[in-house]
This record gives structure tokens, C-alpha cells and sequence, in this order.
């Protein structure tokens, strides 16, 4: 029988992460969002707790959960602030190559930092000219001696201005395409590398985005990850394990914004009655309820089937996809509910939706999802 | 150094209760429970002594019944305590707050201790007693709520302080004691993430309920709740109209002045 239960370890971490989310990250979100404000001090907060290095093993001192129960927490961080989420869960990004490419040695020397102190890191693969034609990025990584040297620009890099390492793919041949791409783990107090400024964002503003430069950069082989030529493949495992928690951040978010929506329907009156008397807004509460049921559970199978040793790229498209279009929709009648309230911004609501609108656009374009999607399926029918 | 906290299940304080239809107790279908809050502080307590002081130990101890208490239990594990005692009082038999001292007292001197701390009331019955009564059964001087309690190693005593009117009453004592704390007098630390999972996987002791029953005797609970009601709903607010922040405070002088009453 499938159960859908949690276990009692499960919802102590669901709890542990609630507790967090409305006793630090809640309290500062709307501050954070209207002034852009990178709050490094609830960031370290989350560190200290263990909330920062989910995905890494306990033997080099991180948190060690499965996909499943990084999920779990995931989503109840983003219900105070999607945000605040990404940059706290950017690590567990940013270190996968390194879990999944790096030898034993690389693991040892390069994860236990992290774990140790705080310390972000970044992972860079899109590029000012593309992001989810991967296979044409266009950074180079030059052999030099027994090392490379690494010169190219990245963009869009959640956390990057604030990152101590950067985890980066480079091209050692153009020509070659997806098969020239190679990963490297560059810290950033190498010499060339160049951290830009903060963007201005239209939502996650308590996240920091910045592009970065290499400039020439030499970078030894032992920060090589994995072999010449297989970066891409690298990048790929890597999304689809770190996909499916995305897919649980925008639940979340679809969480905040139906908790915020239906609590005001009960108190606010039109026409003699709480507008949650009304069908119209029956209907939409409904609507929202399956999309935010729908997505989580996706999620949860996605999740589950990674960790039973699957690789999951269908299903966690599936969930990513999915939630992130829910959190669209949830967001936006979350604000149709609030009607003219919920267009200012000393209301809760179109902090949501601003900030569910990345959830489709970051970690592959949802229209991306949507072509692996039909790819996977289309294979099981030829 | 061997410290006892005592840790009581409440239901969350932003749970929103209501009577039962007999309206005798709160529903409590569905409620989801949690550390009481002075416990919490009182745990908090338990670790900054036992980082201060080389050798200590920190139980947690408590009385109630499953799930509740166990997850209590597990709560204070969580937060940093290095074991946990449970005694778990047959399903038929109301405890209230005089019985639960006997219990814990009976619990507590299975080993020795040179420190019970207990949160200064439970934030639902708010009776405050449990502290007092144990102190009583175990034969212990009992301080009340103390602030700023710390170990004096060469004088081998406890020194603290109580909050009088308009300022700080300072005490010492040898041990054992019992002392109380509050919330305010310190910053519950929130449990990490590993002690969460280690604290799902850690033995909780459970006391053999014959030994507490024979400290019990034929006792039943002095105390039962006969009504339990929610306070009447507030009457209509009124919102002052104004233009001006002195108009504003004028009408609402003159408001709580001629209409409300609240100055003569």
C-alpha cells in the first residue's frame, strides 16, 4: 500500500523548519523584499541550525536528508519567504557537482568547509547569452600546464556576490558542444575572478543574484570535477536531483498565498456576508486547494523515487513544472481575493506572486521541462 | 553536576481551543501540543549550567500521558538534554497538578540530583504548583522563580537572585535545590537540525508505574475542571473620523471620557 504519512523524524524536521520560517525568516520578509536586502544574518541562523547543507552527506559534517525530506523543509521555508529559501538552499546547488563528480579526496577537502562555518557557495552554468542551451555556453576552460585557465562570464548567479566558491562550467572546446563541457570548483579568492553587483529583481529580493567574471582565471586539475567533457552530464544529474526541491518551494509559496487568501475571505465583507460565502470565491479557494494537493504530492512521488536510487528526470520535471505554474495561479487569485488589497504592497499577497513567477523561470525554464518531458515520454513509446 | 528539568506538554499557545459540547474541558481533538514555554526557559537554564559546569548532566522529566509527553520528551532532547524520564500514569487515572508532583517526585529520587529547575507555571492550567510540591515530597528547599542562577565551585553552592519590587533580591544555597524560571530571564535556543534526528533515535527511560503507584498510594486528583468557557466575544469597535492628530486625540479623550466611561 502506498502511504502517504510522515514519520515522526519527518514531521520533527517539517516542525524544526516551520519553527525557523515564522520565528525568523517571517517577521523580516516583507522588509527584506521591499528594501532588496540580503539578510546574511538569518542566513547564518539557518546554518547554525543545519538548515543550509541539507543534501550533504554527515560524514563531511552536513545534514545528510534524503530529496524527500529536504522537500519537507523546503516547503515550510518558503512559506515565509521564497526568497530568503533560495539563498538558503543555494548550497545544497551549488555543492551537488561536488557530491556527485568529485572524488573522494575533492569531497574531503572541498564539502567539510561548508559544513564547518558558514560559507556560501554558488553554482554557475548560465551565461549572459543563454541559459537553457546549456550545451552552447560559451566560457572556456584553456589546458595550461598541469591546470586550465578559465575565462568567461556567468550571470544570474543566485548568491554569487556573497559565494566563497563558485562551482562553474566551462567549454575546453566549443566545437564539441554538451561534449566539450568540463566542471570546476573555483573559490573565489582566486585571482581574475571578478563578483558583480547585486541585480535589482523583481521578486526574491531577500536573495542576492549577481553575475560573475573570470578573468583568466587558472584553476590547478585537482579543482577539475569529474573528467574533461563530462560537465554537462554533471549539470544535468545535478538538476535533477536539486529540481524536485523546487518544486516544493513553489508549494510553498502556493501554501502562503492560500493560508493568507482563505483567512481573509472569512474576515472580509461584501454584500452582507465574509466573501467566503460566496461561490465565486468558493471556487477559487477549491481550485487552488487541488493545485497546491496536486503539487505537493508530485513532489513527494518525484522526491521519493530519487531516493529509491531512480533517476527521477521525468517525474521531478513533472513536479517542478507543475508547482511552479500552481504557485503562478495560487498567487495570482490569491490576489484577485484581496482585490484592491492585495495590489498593495503593505499586504502580503503580491509579494507571492512576484516571487512564484522565478519558481517557473529558474533551475530550467519551465518551457524547457516541458520539452524533457515530452522527450522522456516520447522514449517510452518508440 | 546532576540537573532535573521538569517538562510538561501544553497545547500550542496559538492553537485556537474550544469547550468540549459538554463544555467541562477544551476540546482538544487535533491540537497540536508543545515544550510549555517556561519549561523551555527552564531548559535553556539546564545547558548554560551544564556548558558552565565541567560533569553535568541535564534529565528532563515529566509525567502525562502518550503521545504528548513523549514527544515533550523528545523536544527537550532535541534542544540539548542528555536523557529523558518518563512516567506515564495509567489511562483512567486523572492526574492533576499535586498528583504530577508526586509522580515526578517519586521519579526524581530514583538518582541523585543537586538541581531540580521547573518552568514557573504550565501555560495552561497556569497553576503553578508543581514546582512548590515537589520541592515538598523530595524534602528540598524550594527558591521560586530565580534569575540569573550560576554554580559557585569553590563555595559549593548555587548563587541567584529573585525579583523583588524594584529590584534584585541575591541568594545562595547548597545544593540540592529547586528553582523556577520564567520566560524573559533567558533565550530559549532553538533545536539544531542533528539533534532533532538524534533525539527521534535516543532511549527515553520510562519508570516501572508500580514504583510511582506505591508513592502515589490511594491518592486521586483533589482538583477537577467543572466548566470550561471562552471569554464573550468583544462588542463592535468605533473607528474615530479626523483630520488632524490633535483632532484625533481630542474626540478620543472626550470618547473614553463621556462614552466609555474609563475616566471619572
Amino acid at each position: 500500500m502506498v502511504d502517504f504519512a510522515l514519520t515522526d523524524e519527518q514531521r520533527s524536521l517539517q516542525e524544526l523548519a516551520r519553527k525557523f520560517a515564522r520565528t525568523e525568516m517571517l517577521p523580516q520578509a516583507a522588509a527584506c523584499d521591499k528594501a532588496g536586502r540580503f539578510p546574511e544574518e538569518i542566513y547564518r541562523k539557518g546554518f547554525e541550525l543545519g538548515l543550509m547543507n541539507l543534501n550533504v552527506p554527515t560524514e563531511y559534517g552536513g545534514s545528510g536528508l534524503s530529496v524527500f525530506d529536504q522537500c519537507l523543509i523546503v516547503e515550510e521555508l518558503a512559506r515565509a519567504c521564497g526568497g530568503m529559501t533560495t539563498s538558503i538552499i543555494a548550497n545544497c546547488l551549488a555543492l551537488e557537482p561536488i557530491l556527485l563528480g568529485g572524488t573522494e579526496e575533492q569531497r574531503r577537502r572541498l564539502l567539510p568547509p561548508f559544513c564547518a562555518s558558514y560559507h556560501l557557495a554558488s553554482f554557475c552554468l548560465t551565461e549572459p547569452g543563454g541559459g537553457s542551451d546549456a550545451g552552447g555556453l560559451q566560457t572556456r576552460a584553456t589546458k595550461d600546464g598541469d591546470g586550465y585557465v578559465v575565462d568567461g562570464e556567468k550571470c544570474f548567479i543566485t548568491n554569487g556576490p556573497h559565494a566563497s566558491l563558485y562551482t562553474v562550467f566551462a567549454t575546453v572546446d566549443p566545437t564539441l558542444r554538451h561534449r566539450g563541457i568540463t566542471a570546476f570548483a573555483i573559490p573565489r579568492d582566486s585571482e581574475g575572478v571578478v563578483p558583480g553587483k547585486d541585480e535589482e529583481k523583481m521578486g526574491h529580493r531577500a536573495s542576492s543574484t549577481g553575475t560573475i567574471r573570470f578573468e583568466k582565471v587558472r584553476v590547478p586539475a585537482d579543482q577539475r570535477l569529474g573528467p574533461e567533457g563530462e560537465g554537462f552530464g554533471l549539470a544535468m544529474r545535478t538538476l535533477d536531483h536539486t529540481r524536485t526541491p523546487i518544486g516544493a518551494l513553489a508549494t510553498g509559496i502556493a501554501q502562503a498565498a492560500i493560508d493568507y487568501a482563505a483567512a481573509y475571505a472569512l474576515k472580509r465583507h461584501s454584500f452582507g456576508k465574509p466573501i467566503a460565502e460566496h461561490q465565486a470565491i468558493q471556487l477559487k479557494l477549491a481550485n487552488m486547494a487541488q493545485s497546491i494537493e496536486a503539487a505537493r504530492l508530485l513532489t513527494w512521488r518525484a522526491a521519493s523515487l530519487i531516493d529509491g536510487g531512480q533517476r527521477g528526470t521525468l517525474e521531478s520535471s513533472i513536479a517542478k513544472c507543475f508547482a511552479s505554474d500552481a504557485a503562478m495561479r495560487v498567487a495570482d487569485e490569491a490576489v484577485q481575493i484581496f482585490g484592491g488589497y492585495g495590489y498593495m504592497r503593505d499586504y502580503p499577497v503580491e509579494k507571492l506572486l512576484r516571487d512564484a513567477k522565478l519558481t517557473q523561470i529558474y533551475e530550467g525554464a519551465n518551457e524547457i521541462q516541458r520539452l524533457v518531458i515530452a522527450r522522456e515520454l516520447l522514449t517510452r513509446y518508440a | 553536576m546532576e540537573i532535573l528539568v521538569l517538562v510538561k506538554a501544553v497545547p500550542d499557545p496559538e492553537a485556537r481551543l474550544r469547550p468540549n459540547a459538554a463544555g467541562t474541558a477544551p476540546d482538544l481533538d487535533g491540537v497540536k501540543w508543545v515544550l510549555a514555554g517556561y519549561d523551555e526557559s527552564a531548559v535553556e537554564q539546564a545547558l548554560l549550567l551544564r556548558e558552565a559546569v565541567p560533569d553535568s548532566h541535564v534529565r528532563a522529566l515529566a509525567v502525562g500521558p502518550a503521545p504528548r509527553t513523549e514527544e515533550v520528551l523528545r523536544a527537550a532532547l532535541a534542544l540539548g538534554c542528555d536523557g529523558a524520564t518518563w512516567v506515564e500514569p495509567p489511562a483512567d487515572l486523572a492526574i492533576d497538578p499535586l498528583l504530577a508532583a508526586r509522580a515526578l517526585a517519586a521519579a526524581g529520587r530514583r538518582s541523585p540530583f543537586q538541581l531540580v529547575l521547573v518552568g514557573k507555571q504550565a501555560m495552561d492550567d497556569e497553576a503553578g504548583l508543581v514546582g512548590p510540591a515537589v520541592a515538598e515530597h523530595l524534602a528540598v528547599p524550594d527558591f521560586g522563580p530565580v534569575v540569573d542562577l550560576r554554580w559557585d565551585a569553590a563555595g559549593g553552592r548555587f548563587r541567584f537572585a529573585r525579583a523583588v519590587e524594584g529590584g534584585l533580591e541575591r541568594l545562595e544555597a547548597p545544593p540540592p535545590i529547586v528553582v523556577a524560571l520564567q520566560q524573559a530571564w533567558n533565550d530559549p535556543r532553538t533545536a539544531k537540525l542533528q539533534n532533532v534526528l538524534r533525539s527521534r533515535r535516543a532511549p527515553i527511560e520510562k519508570v516501572p508505574w508500580p514504583e510511582v503507584a506505591a508513592a502515589l498510594g490511594d491518592r486521586r486528583a483533589r482538583s477537577v475542571r467543572t466548566a470550561f468557557r471562552l471569554p464573550p466575544p468583544r462588542s463592535g469597535a468605533k473607528m474615530i473620523e479626523y483630520s488632524t492628530p490633535e483632532e484625533a486625540a481630542q474626540k478620543l479623550v472626550r470618547a473614553l471620557r463621556e462614552e466609555a466611561r474609563t475616566f471619572p
